[in-house]
Order: structure tokens, then C-alpha cells, then sequence
């Protein structure tokens, strides 16, 4: 049914959900029973029949209309008009138009025949029947007409999308068009110039073999310069200048050297062998030790100043692992290491004392205190390391603890591969190991 | 509408099957010669010529060691002899009708030779034609091929230097019969600038990184510029003008590739364009725009140089393997040879240059 209204009407069979208010009217109406209209009034002709009804106060808005072929209802609360048709209309081609307090349904007969009433008699079952069947209807109605609107906007989606890609693929195309065109051109010409260049090529050919062979060298033997021919005729690819005479070669010059120096660096690696931050870190650290100095100790009162010098200490510790004092130098660094912990030198040395007085756990564990401060590893705190190693390896090993031993020898060669005792006495460790197990 | 900065076309391309170094044009010809080694530790040289769109080889030659580097440079136009360096440190001339047996043929270093250059030759410039060689052994050395056995000059290390290897050299400021110049560049950083007319040490800078390629803009001229690569993506363009006595020469620098640039090279038609070959596969193309003053005044009234800017006009990228090598053809303007370690070479054509 076509829909024609002067003001804002619902369009027919179309579930539109109103207002609150008009919910809650039809809330309270659908407890109690609505108010059937009577006062519809109908006329006919051979194909058609019309049929009004007051909307008695009613808007517009809320009338609402559900046609089958062969029921009508109008529903405006609080009033319902419902007709079971004395014959079946063709829904379909059937109109209504609401407006000005009535609504006016011209209904298009299926048969072209005189109605004797609007109404059929049939009885309440028939009734209920039809009535669901309408209401059937009008949800198939509804979910078609969805869906084609869901298809007909999918439809023109795709359309939209189809149309903007080939827009871009024409985009992209013409300009691979031009990047093409370019290249087609350079290649012509690419082959035009081989082409001249060939021709020029064989050109030189036959004018040197009309005029036979080149003049022969007559220069000296031990210069060794070769006279350059040129055809005047030659046009190749003229971008330089070409000389037209015979050209002779200055000599070969005389030997010379130069001697070269390069950039030195604080460290000797370039920038990206250095590991600059560990670099930094290490001279940091360094730096660090340097000034700590332990002072807060009361055996230190009684102290001469040299002897709270942790350098002038560990010298004196030196001197005397040198001269085979050994308890000495031990007490020489331990005095040096009360003020100042942050060194390593004092703790590796003092591992070598431990070690010559065959205390070898001490020995251990100043070699690793050591190599903790020796953190992070560079190459300048290398030889350092190395010795650290190469004591704690040692100390290992007189504990016969020859794995560890063999570790930290490992350790050592990592540091330098080429010292040739570290290499045998790591190999005199593994034959041990070896042995027995 | 039509495009108007230069395009990079890549005409051909070519998958070899062994590892390519170094590619060079034949001068005067549409045939270049690439230079490497077989995955068998053999070197070889091939001679490919451009036909029809496409590349056909012409000439296969295998050698017993790889080959590292090549160059037309120190060679008549009548004879166009191929000056290469091997890994193994030996510096040959080839004829390459005959390349049996080379020309010339020295053991120039005692480790591989990374980077050779030639003056003299190709009717450019003046003077004796010289080939210098760069190696990792830390020298730098110059031949003259009537010389057997020994090098004309020979940069070296002093003694009880730690030799730092040599990864690049070029030859500039030929203008004369006397004059030349020879620019190395070292794995630390160095450049070094030797004049060779005073057998001395002219200029010396170190730009922190390895230094890749350096090159001048023309090899036969009174210096001009001076582009030096870097790892790290760095490059630097020096005006070689004005020689201030304590700040040596002035220098703009760009960072572009965000990796290693292999190579510059410079348009054998027009010197203040040059294409840098960088180590994801790509190519740029630069402009250098000179100053309005390339002099200036110090603080101490002593002129010094005034370094321009460098404009980007194009780049495209053409593998994911670093590209090697790079070389323009003399003959033919935008048509350049360029080789990657993807085992592949390509020409390009790069149009547009004359109205750049």
C-alpha cells in the first residue's frame, strides 16, 4: 500500500515505535481492551472500495495500520478499527491517506465484483487466525524490506569502494605510465648512442687500416712512452678535448716516501671498536679510587703521614714482596686497604703475598675482590685481570680444585691468547683433570 | 604533468653468480667489466655490453685470486687497460683482448688491496699516468707502470706506528704536469692528504668513523671538493679552496642512508652532482649548492673557507644488500653501472640531469 499524506504519517506496515507516552498509553490500553470503532463509513464501486474512518482526535502519528489481502486494522489508541473484507483486495495497489482528523483507505478489489457488506461473518477462531496471519505478514514484510535496504546499501558500498579503487589504480597507472615513458626514452637514446658509437667505432677501424700501421717507437728504450695517435676525423662523444699531437710522457717520477702517523686516541681502537661508555666508566672509577679515603679509624691517629698514603703503602708493600718479606707486605697492604678499599692493585698484590705464604684461600678471595673492582673489563685494565686470573687460577689449583684452576686460566688466555706458559700450564691443568677422572 | 625531479630508472638488472665488487664502464663503449670472486676462491672478470635492453656477456675471464677493485683511470683511450688489485695484495694491468698474462703486474702489498684509483690516463688531465693502491696493510702506494717492482711514493706507517688499514684513495688536483694529490682514507677516521709534488703531508682530519670512499669532483682540476663516506650513515663535503693553516679545510656534513655509505661518486658531466650508495640497498642523489662567499675571513684575518649546502634531489632503493659499487659512464650522460653484494648488477638511468 502506498503511503500518500499531507503531514508526517508512519508509511504502512512500518513497526515504528513512538514516544513514551504513546508505549505507556498502549500499556494501560493492552490491559484493558481498546475501543472498537463503529462509526466507519464505506462506500464501493465496481473495483474499488473506500473506507473511513474518523481518527476522533487521534494524531496522525500514532495511527497504525495493518492490511493483509483480506484484514484490515487501524489501530490509534485508545480506538481500534479492524474489518475482516468481504472479499480479498490486492494489498498491494491498495492506498491509505491520513489526515484531517480521518483516515481513508481506497481499496483495490481483486475481482472486479459488487461487495454486499464490508464485513464477513466468520467466526472467532477464523478471526484470531487471520488476525495472526496478518500480523505474520506484516513481520515477513518488514524483515524483506530490511534486509533489501541492508543489500541495497552493501550494493552501494561496493560500488563506492570499486569506483575509488579504480581511481587510485588509474592514478598509479598513469603514473607508471610517465616513470615507463621515461624509460622507454632513455633506452632510446641509450641505443642511439651505441648505435653512433658503434659506427664511430668501426669508422676508426677502416681509416686506421687504409693508412697502415702507426709510425714505430723511435724513443728511447728506457723511457717506454707510447706516441698517441689521434684521427682528426674523430668525433667520439666529443664531452673532453681531444690533444691532436703526438704527446710524450713526462718520466716517472722519482721515489719518494712519506711517513705517516694516525690519530691516537686515548685508547687505541677506532670509534666503533671503542666501547666508549665501559671506557668511560672504567677511567671513572679509577678516578673514584683515587680520592676515597677511609679516614674515620683511630688506629690512624698514631699514624705517621706517609703511612696514610694507600699509594706510598702499596709501594712499600712492593718492596718488601720483592725482597721476600712477604708477612710484611701483607700487613703493608692491609694497612693500605683499611684506608682506601677501592683499589684492585692492592688486593691482586696481596693475593700474590697469600699465595707465596700458601694461604690460599685468602689468596682467593683478594684475587676475586680484585676482579670484582676490576669491573667493567676494557682493554686498560687488561694486564691487571690477567694477573688477578692467572693468581686465583693458581690458588685453585694448589687447592687441587683443578676445574675452577682451569677456568680462570681460561680466563687469562681469553685476555691473552699469546702467552705461550699460560697456554701450557692450561694444558697441564686439563691433562690433570683428565687424568682423574 | 610530468615528473620533474631526476628519476633513478633501473634499465637492467643482471643476477651473477658469484659475489661482485667492483664494476667499471669501459671508456668510449657500451660494456663495462665487473669484478669479483667465484664462491671456489677464484677471481673473475666479466665484460658484459648492453644490447636491446638487455645484458649480454661478452667475455668471461677467471683469475687465480679474487678480485677486490678496478680501474680505467691510468689508461690511454687507445688501449683502455684495466688496472685491478687483488686479495692478495698484487696490482695487475690487463689488456683485456689478450688477459692471459697482465701488462704489468706487481705484488704491491702484503694484504688485500682495498681501493685503487688512476690519473692520467682517458685523456683527462696531464702528467705521467699513475695508478695508487690502498690496502689493508695500512700503505698507501703510487705505480707508474714504467716502473717495475717498485712504487713511485709510498705513504707508510712510521715505525712503531699500529697500522691502521687503508680503505680508500683517490687521486686529485692533476692540473698540471707537477702537480697531484692523493686522499686516503682509513678505518679509524683518517683522512690524509699527501701532495705528491712536495713528497709531504698536506692536510689531515679524522671524522671519528671509518672512512668508506672518498673522492674529489674532478680529478684533473685545481681541488675543488672533496666527498668523504662513513659507516654510520655520514658523509662529508669539504671545499678544498681554502686551506686555512690550523683549521685545514671547511666542511659541511650530511647523514643520510642510517647505514654505512659504500661509495660516492661524482658526474663525470657535472661535478657538483654525485650519487652515494649506501648499505640498505639505496641510492641518493645529491646537489651541492656553493655559497654565496666561498671565502671568509678569520679571526685572525687568515681567509678560510666557507662550506655550501647539500640538497637531496632524489634516492630510491634498489635491494636489501649494500651496494658496492657505483660508477657513472663518461660517455653517456645518467647512465650508470652499479653492483650490490645480492650477488647482482644493474644499470640505471638516471634522467632529467641537464636541468637539475
Amino acid at each position: 500500500m502506498t503511503d500518500r499524506h499531507p503531514s508526517i504519517a508512519p508509511p504502512l506496515s512500518n513497526h515504528r515505535h513512538v514516544v513514551a507516552t504513546s508505549v505507556y498509553v498502549s500499556l494501560r490500553r493492552e490491559s484493558e481492551m481498546p475501543l472498537i470503532v463503529k462509526d466507519h463509513t464505506w462506500t464501493q464501486n465496481q473495483n474499488t472500495v473506500y473506507i473511513s474512518v474518523p481518527l476522533k482526535g487521534v494524531k496522525p502519528a500514532s495511527v497504525h495500520v495493518t492490511c493483509t489481502d483480506e484484514y484490515l486494522k487501524v489501530s490509534f489508541p485508545p480506538f481500534l478499527f479492524e474489518v475482516f473484507l468481504f472479499g480479498s483486495i490486492n494489498e498491494e495497489r491498495s492506498e491509505a491517506r491520513i489526515g484531517n482528523g480521518v483516515a481513508v483507505f481506497t481499496l483495490q478489489k481483486r475481482r472486479d465484483e459488487s461487495w454486499e457488506q464490508l464485513f464477513t461473518n466468520i467466526d472467532k477462531d477464523k478471526q484470531k487466525q487471520i488476525r495472526e496471519q496478518a500480523v505474520l505478514k506484516v513481520q515477513q514484510k518488514e524483515a524483506e524490506k530490511s534486509k533489501a535496504k541492508a543489500a541495497r546499501i552493501q550494493q552501494e558500498k561496493k560500488y563506492a569502494l570499486e569506483t575509488m579503487m579504480k581511481l587510485e589504480n588509474k592514478e598509479r597507472d598513469r603514473i607508471q605510465k610517465m616513470k615507463d615513458e621515461e624509460c622507454a626514452r632513455a633506452t632510446a637514446e641509450l641505443d642511439f648512442w651505441r648505435e653512433t658509437q658503434r659506427k664511430t667505432a668501426e669508422e676508426k677501424e677502416n681509416q686506421q687500416k687504409t693508412r697502415g700501421t702507426g709510425p714505430q717507437d723511435n724513443q728511447p728504450v728506457n723511457q717506454k712512452t707510447v706516441t698517441l695517435m689521434r684521427n682528426t676525423g674523430d668525433t667520439t662523444s666529443g664531452q673532453r678535448s681531444r690533444k691532436q699531437t703526438a704527446k710524450d710522457l713526462p718520466a716517472p717520477r722519482s721515489a719518494g716516501c712519506i711517513q705517516i702517523s694516525f690519530t691516537p686516541r686515548v685508547f687505541p681502537t677506532a670509534l666503533r671498536e671503542s666501547r666508549v661508555p665501559e671506557e668511560e666508566e672504567w677511567l671513572k672509577k679509577q678516578a673514584e679510587a683515587r680520592r676515597a679515603v677511609d679516614t674515620d679509624l683511630a688506629e690512624l691517629d698514631d699514624l705517621r703521614e706517609d703511612e696514610r698514603n694507600p699509594d706510598w703503602l702499596k709501594e712499600k708493600g712492593d718492596k718488601l714482596f720483592m725482597s721476600g718479606n712477604y708477612q710484611a707486605a701483607v700487613n703493608a697492604y692491609n694497612l693500605a686497604i683499611k684506608l682506601n678499599r677501592k683499589i684492585p692493585a692492592l688486593f691482586s698484590n696481596r693475593a700474590a703475598c697469600h699465595l707465596k705464604l700458601r694461604n690460599l684461600h685468602k689468596a682467593i678471595e683478594d684475587s676475586s675482590q680484585a676482579l670484582e673492582l676490576l669491573k667493567p673489563a676494557v682493554a686498560a685494565n687488561a694486564s691487571a685481570r690477567l694477573k688477578a686470573h692467572v693468581r686465583r687460577g693458581t690458588a685453585f689449583c694448589e687447592l687441587e680444585l683443578y676445574v675452577e684452576g682451569l677456568q680462570d686460566y681460561q680466563a687469562a688466555l681469553e685476555i691473552d691468547p699469546h702467552n705461550a706458559a699460560l697456554r701450557a700450564d692450561s694444558d697441564k691443568i686439563c691433562e690433570i683433570i683428565q687424568g682423574t677422572t | 604533468m610530468s615528473l620533474e625531479k631526476p628519476q633513478i630508472i633501473a634499465h637492467i638488472q643482471k643476477s651473477l653468480n658469484y659475489t661482485v665488487f667492483d664494476s667499471q664502464w669501459i671508456p668510449c663503449s657500451a660494456k663495462f667489466v665487473c669484478m669479483g670472486n667465484f664462491a671456489r676462491g677464484s677471481g673473475v672478470l666479466q665484460i658484459y655490453e648492453i644490447q636491446h635492453g638487455e645484458l649480454q656477456l661478452v667475455r668471461e675471464i677467471e683469475k687465480a685470486k679474487p678480485i677486490k677493485c678496478g680501474t680505467f683511470g691510468a689508461t690511454s683511450l687507445q688501449q683502455r687497460h684495466l688496472a685491478t688489485g687483488d686479495f692478495d695484495g698484487s696490482l695487475n694491468v690487463w689488456n683485456l683482448e689478450v688477459p692471459e698474462s697482465p701488462v704489468y703486474s706487481v705484488k704491491a702489498h702484503k694484504e688485500i688491496i682495498n681501493s685503487i684509483d688512476g690519473v692520467g690516463g682517458l685523456g683527462i688531465g696531464d702528467g705521467a699516468p699513475e695508478i695508487v693502491t690502498g690496502s689493508r696493510d695500512g700503505t698507501v702506494k703510487v705505480w707508474d707502470s714504467r716502473q717495475k717492482d717498485t712504487p713511485v711514493v709510498n705513504m707508510e706507517p712510521m715505525e712503531g706506528e699500529t697500522k691502521r688499514d687503508c680503505w680508500t684513495v683517490a687521486f686529485g688536483h692533476a692540473f698540471n704536469d707537477q702537480d697531484r694529490c692523493v686522499c686516503a682514507g682509513y678505518d679509524n677516521g683518517d683522512i690524509k692528504l699527501f701532495d705528491l709534488r712536495n713528497m709531504s703531508l698536506r692536510w689531515e682530519t679524522n671524522i671519528k668513523n671509518g672512512v668508506c670512499s672518498v673522492e674529489f669532483d674532478r680529478k684533473d682540476i685545481n681541488m675543488n671538493k672533496l666527498v668523504a663516506t662513513s659507516l654510520e650513515g655520514k658523509f662529508h663535503v669539504f671545499d678544498m679552496r681554502t686551506q686555512h693553516p690550523t683549521k685545514g679545510f671547511a666542511s659541511v656534513s650530511e647523514k643520510a642512508h642510517k647505514s654505512t655509505i659504500w661509495q660516492v661518486r661524482h658526474l663525470p658531466q657535472n661535478r657538483d652532482i654525485f650519487m652515494t650508495a649506501g648499505g640498505a640497498g639505496n641510492l641518493h642523489l645529491w646537489k651541492y649548492e656553493y655559497p654565496a662567499q666561498r671565502t671568509k675571513k678569520g679571526a685572525d684575518d687568515v681567509d678560510m673557507g666557507v662550506a655550501g649546502s647539500v640538497n637531496l634531489l632524489q634516492n630510491v632503493t634498489l635491494s636489501t644488500q649494500p651496494i658496492s659499487s657505483l660508477d657513472w659512464s663518461p660517455d653517456k650522460q645518467g647512465l650508470c653501472v652499479c653492483s650490490s653484494f645480492d650477488q647482482s648488477v644493474r644499470v640505471l638511468i638516471v634522467t632529467k640531469l641537464n636541468t637539475v
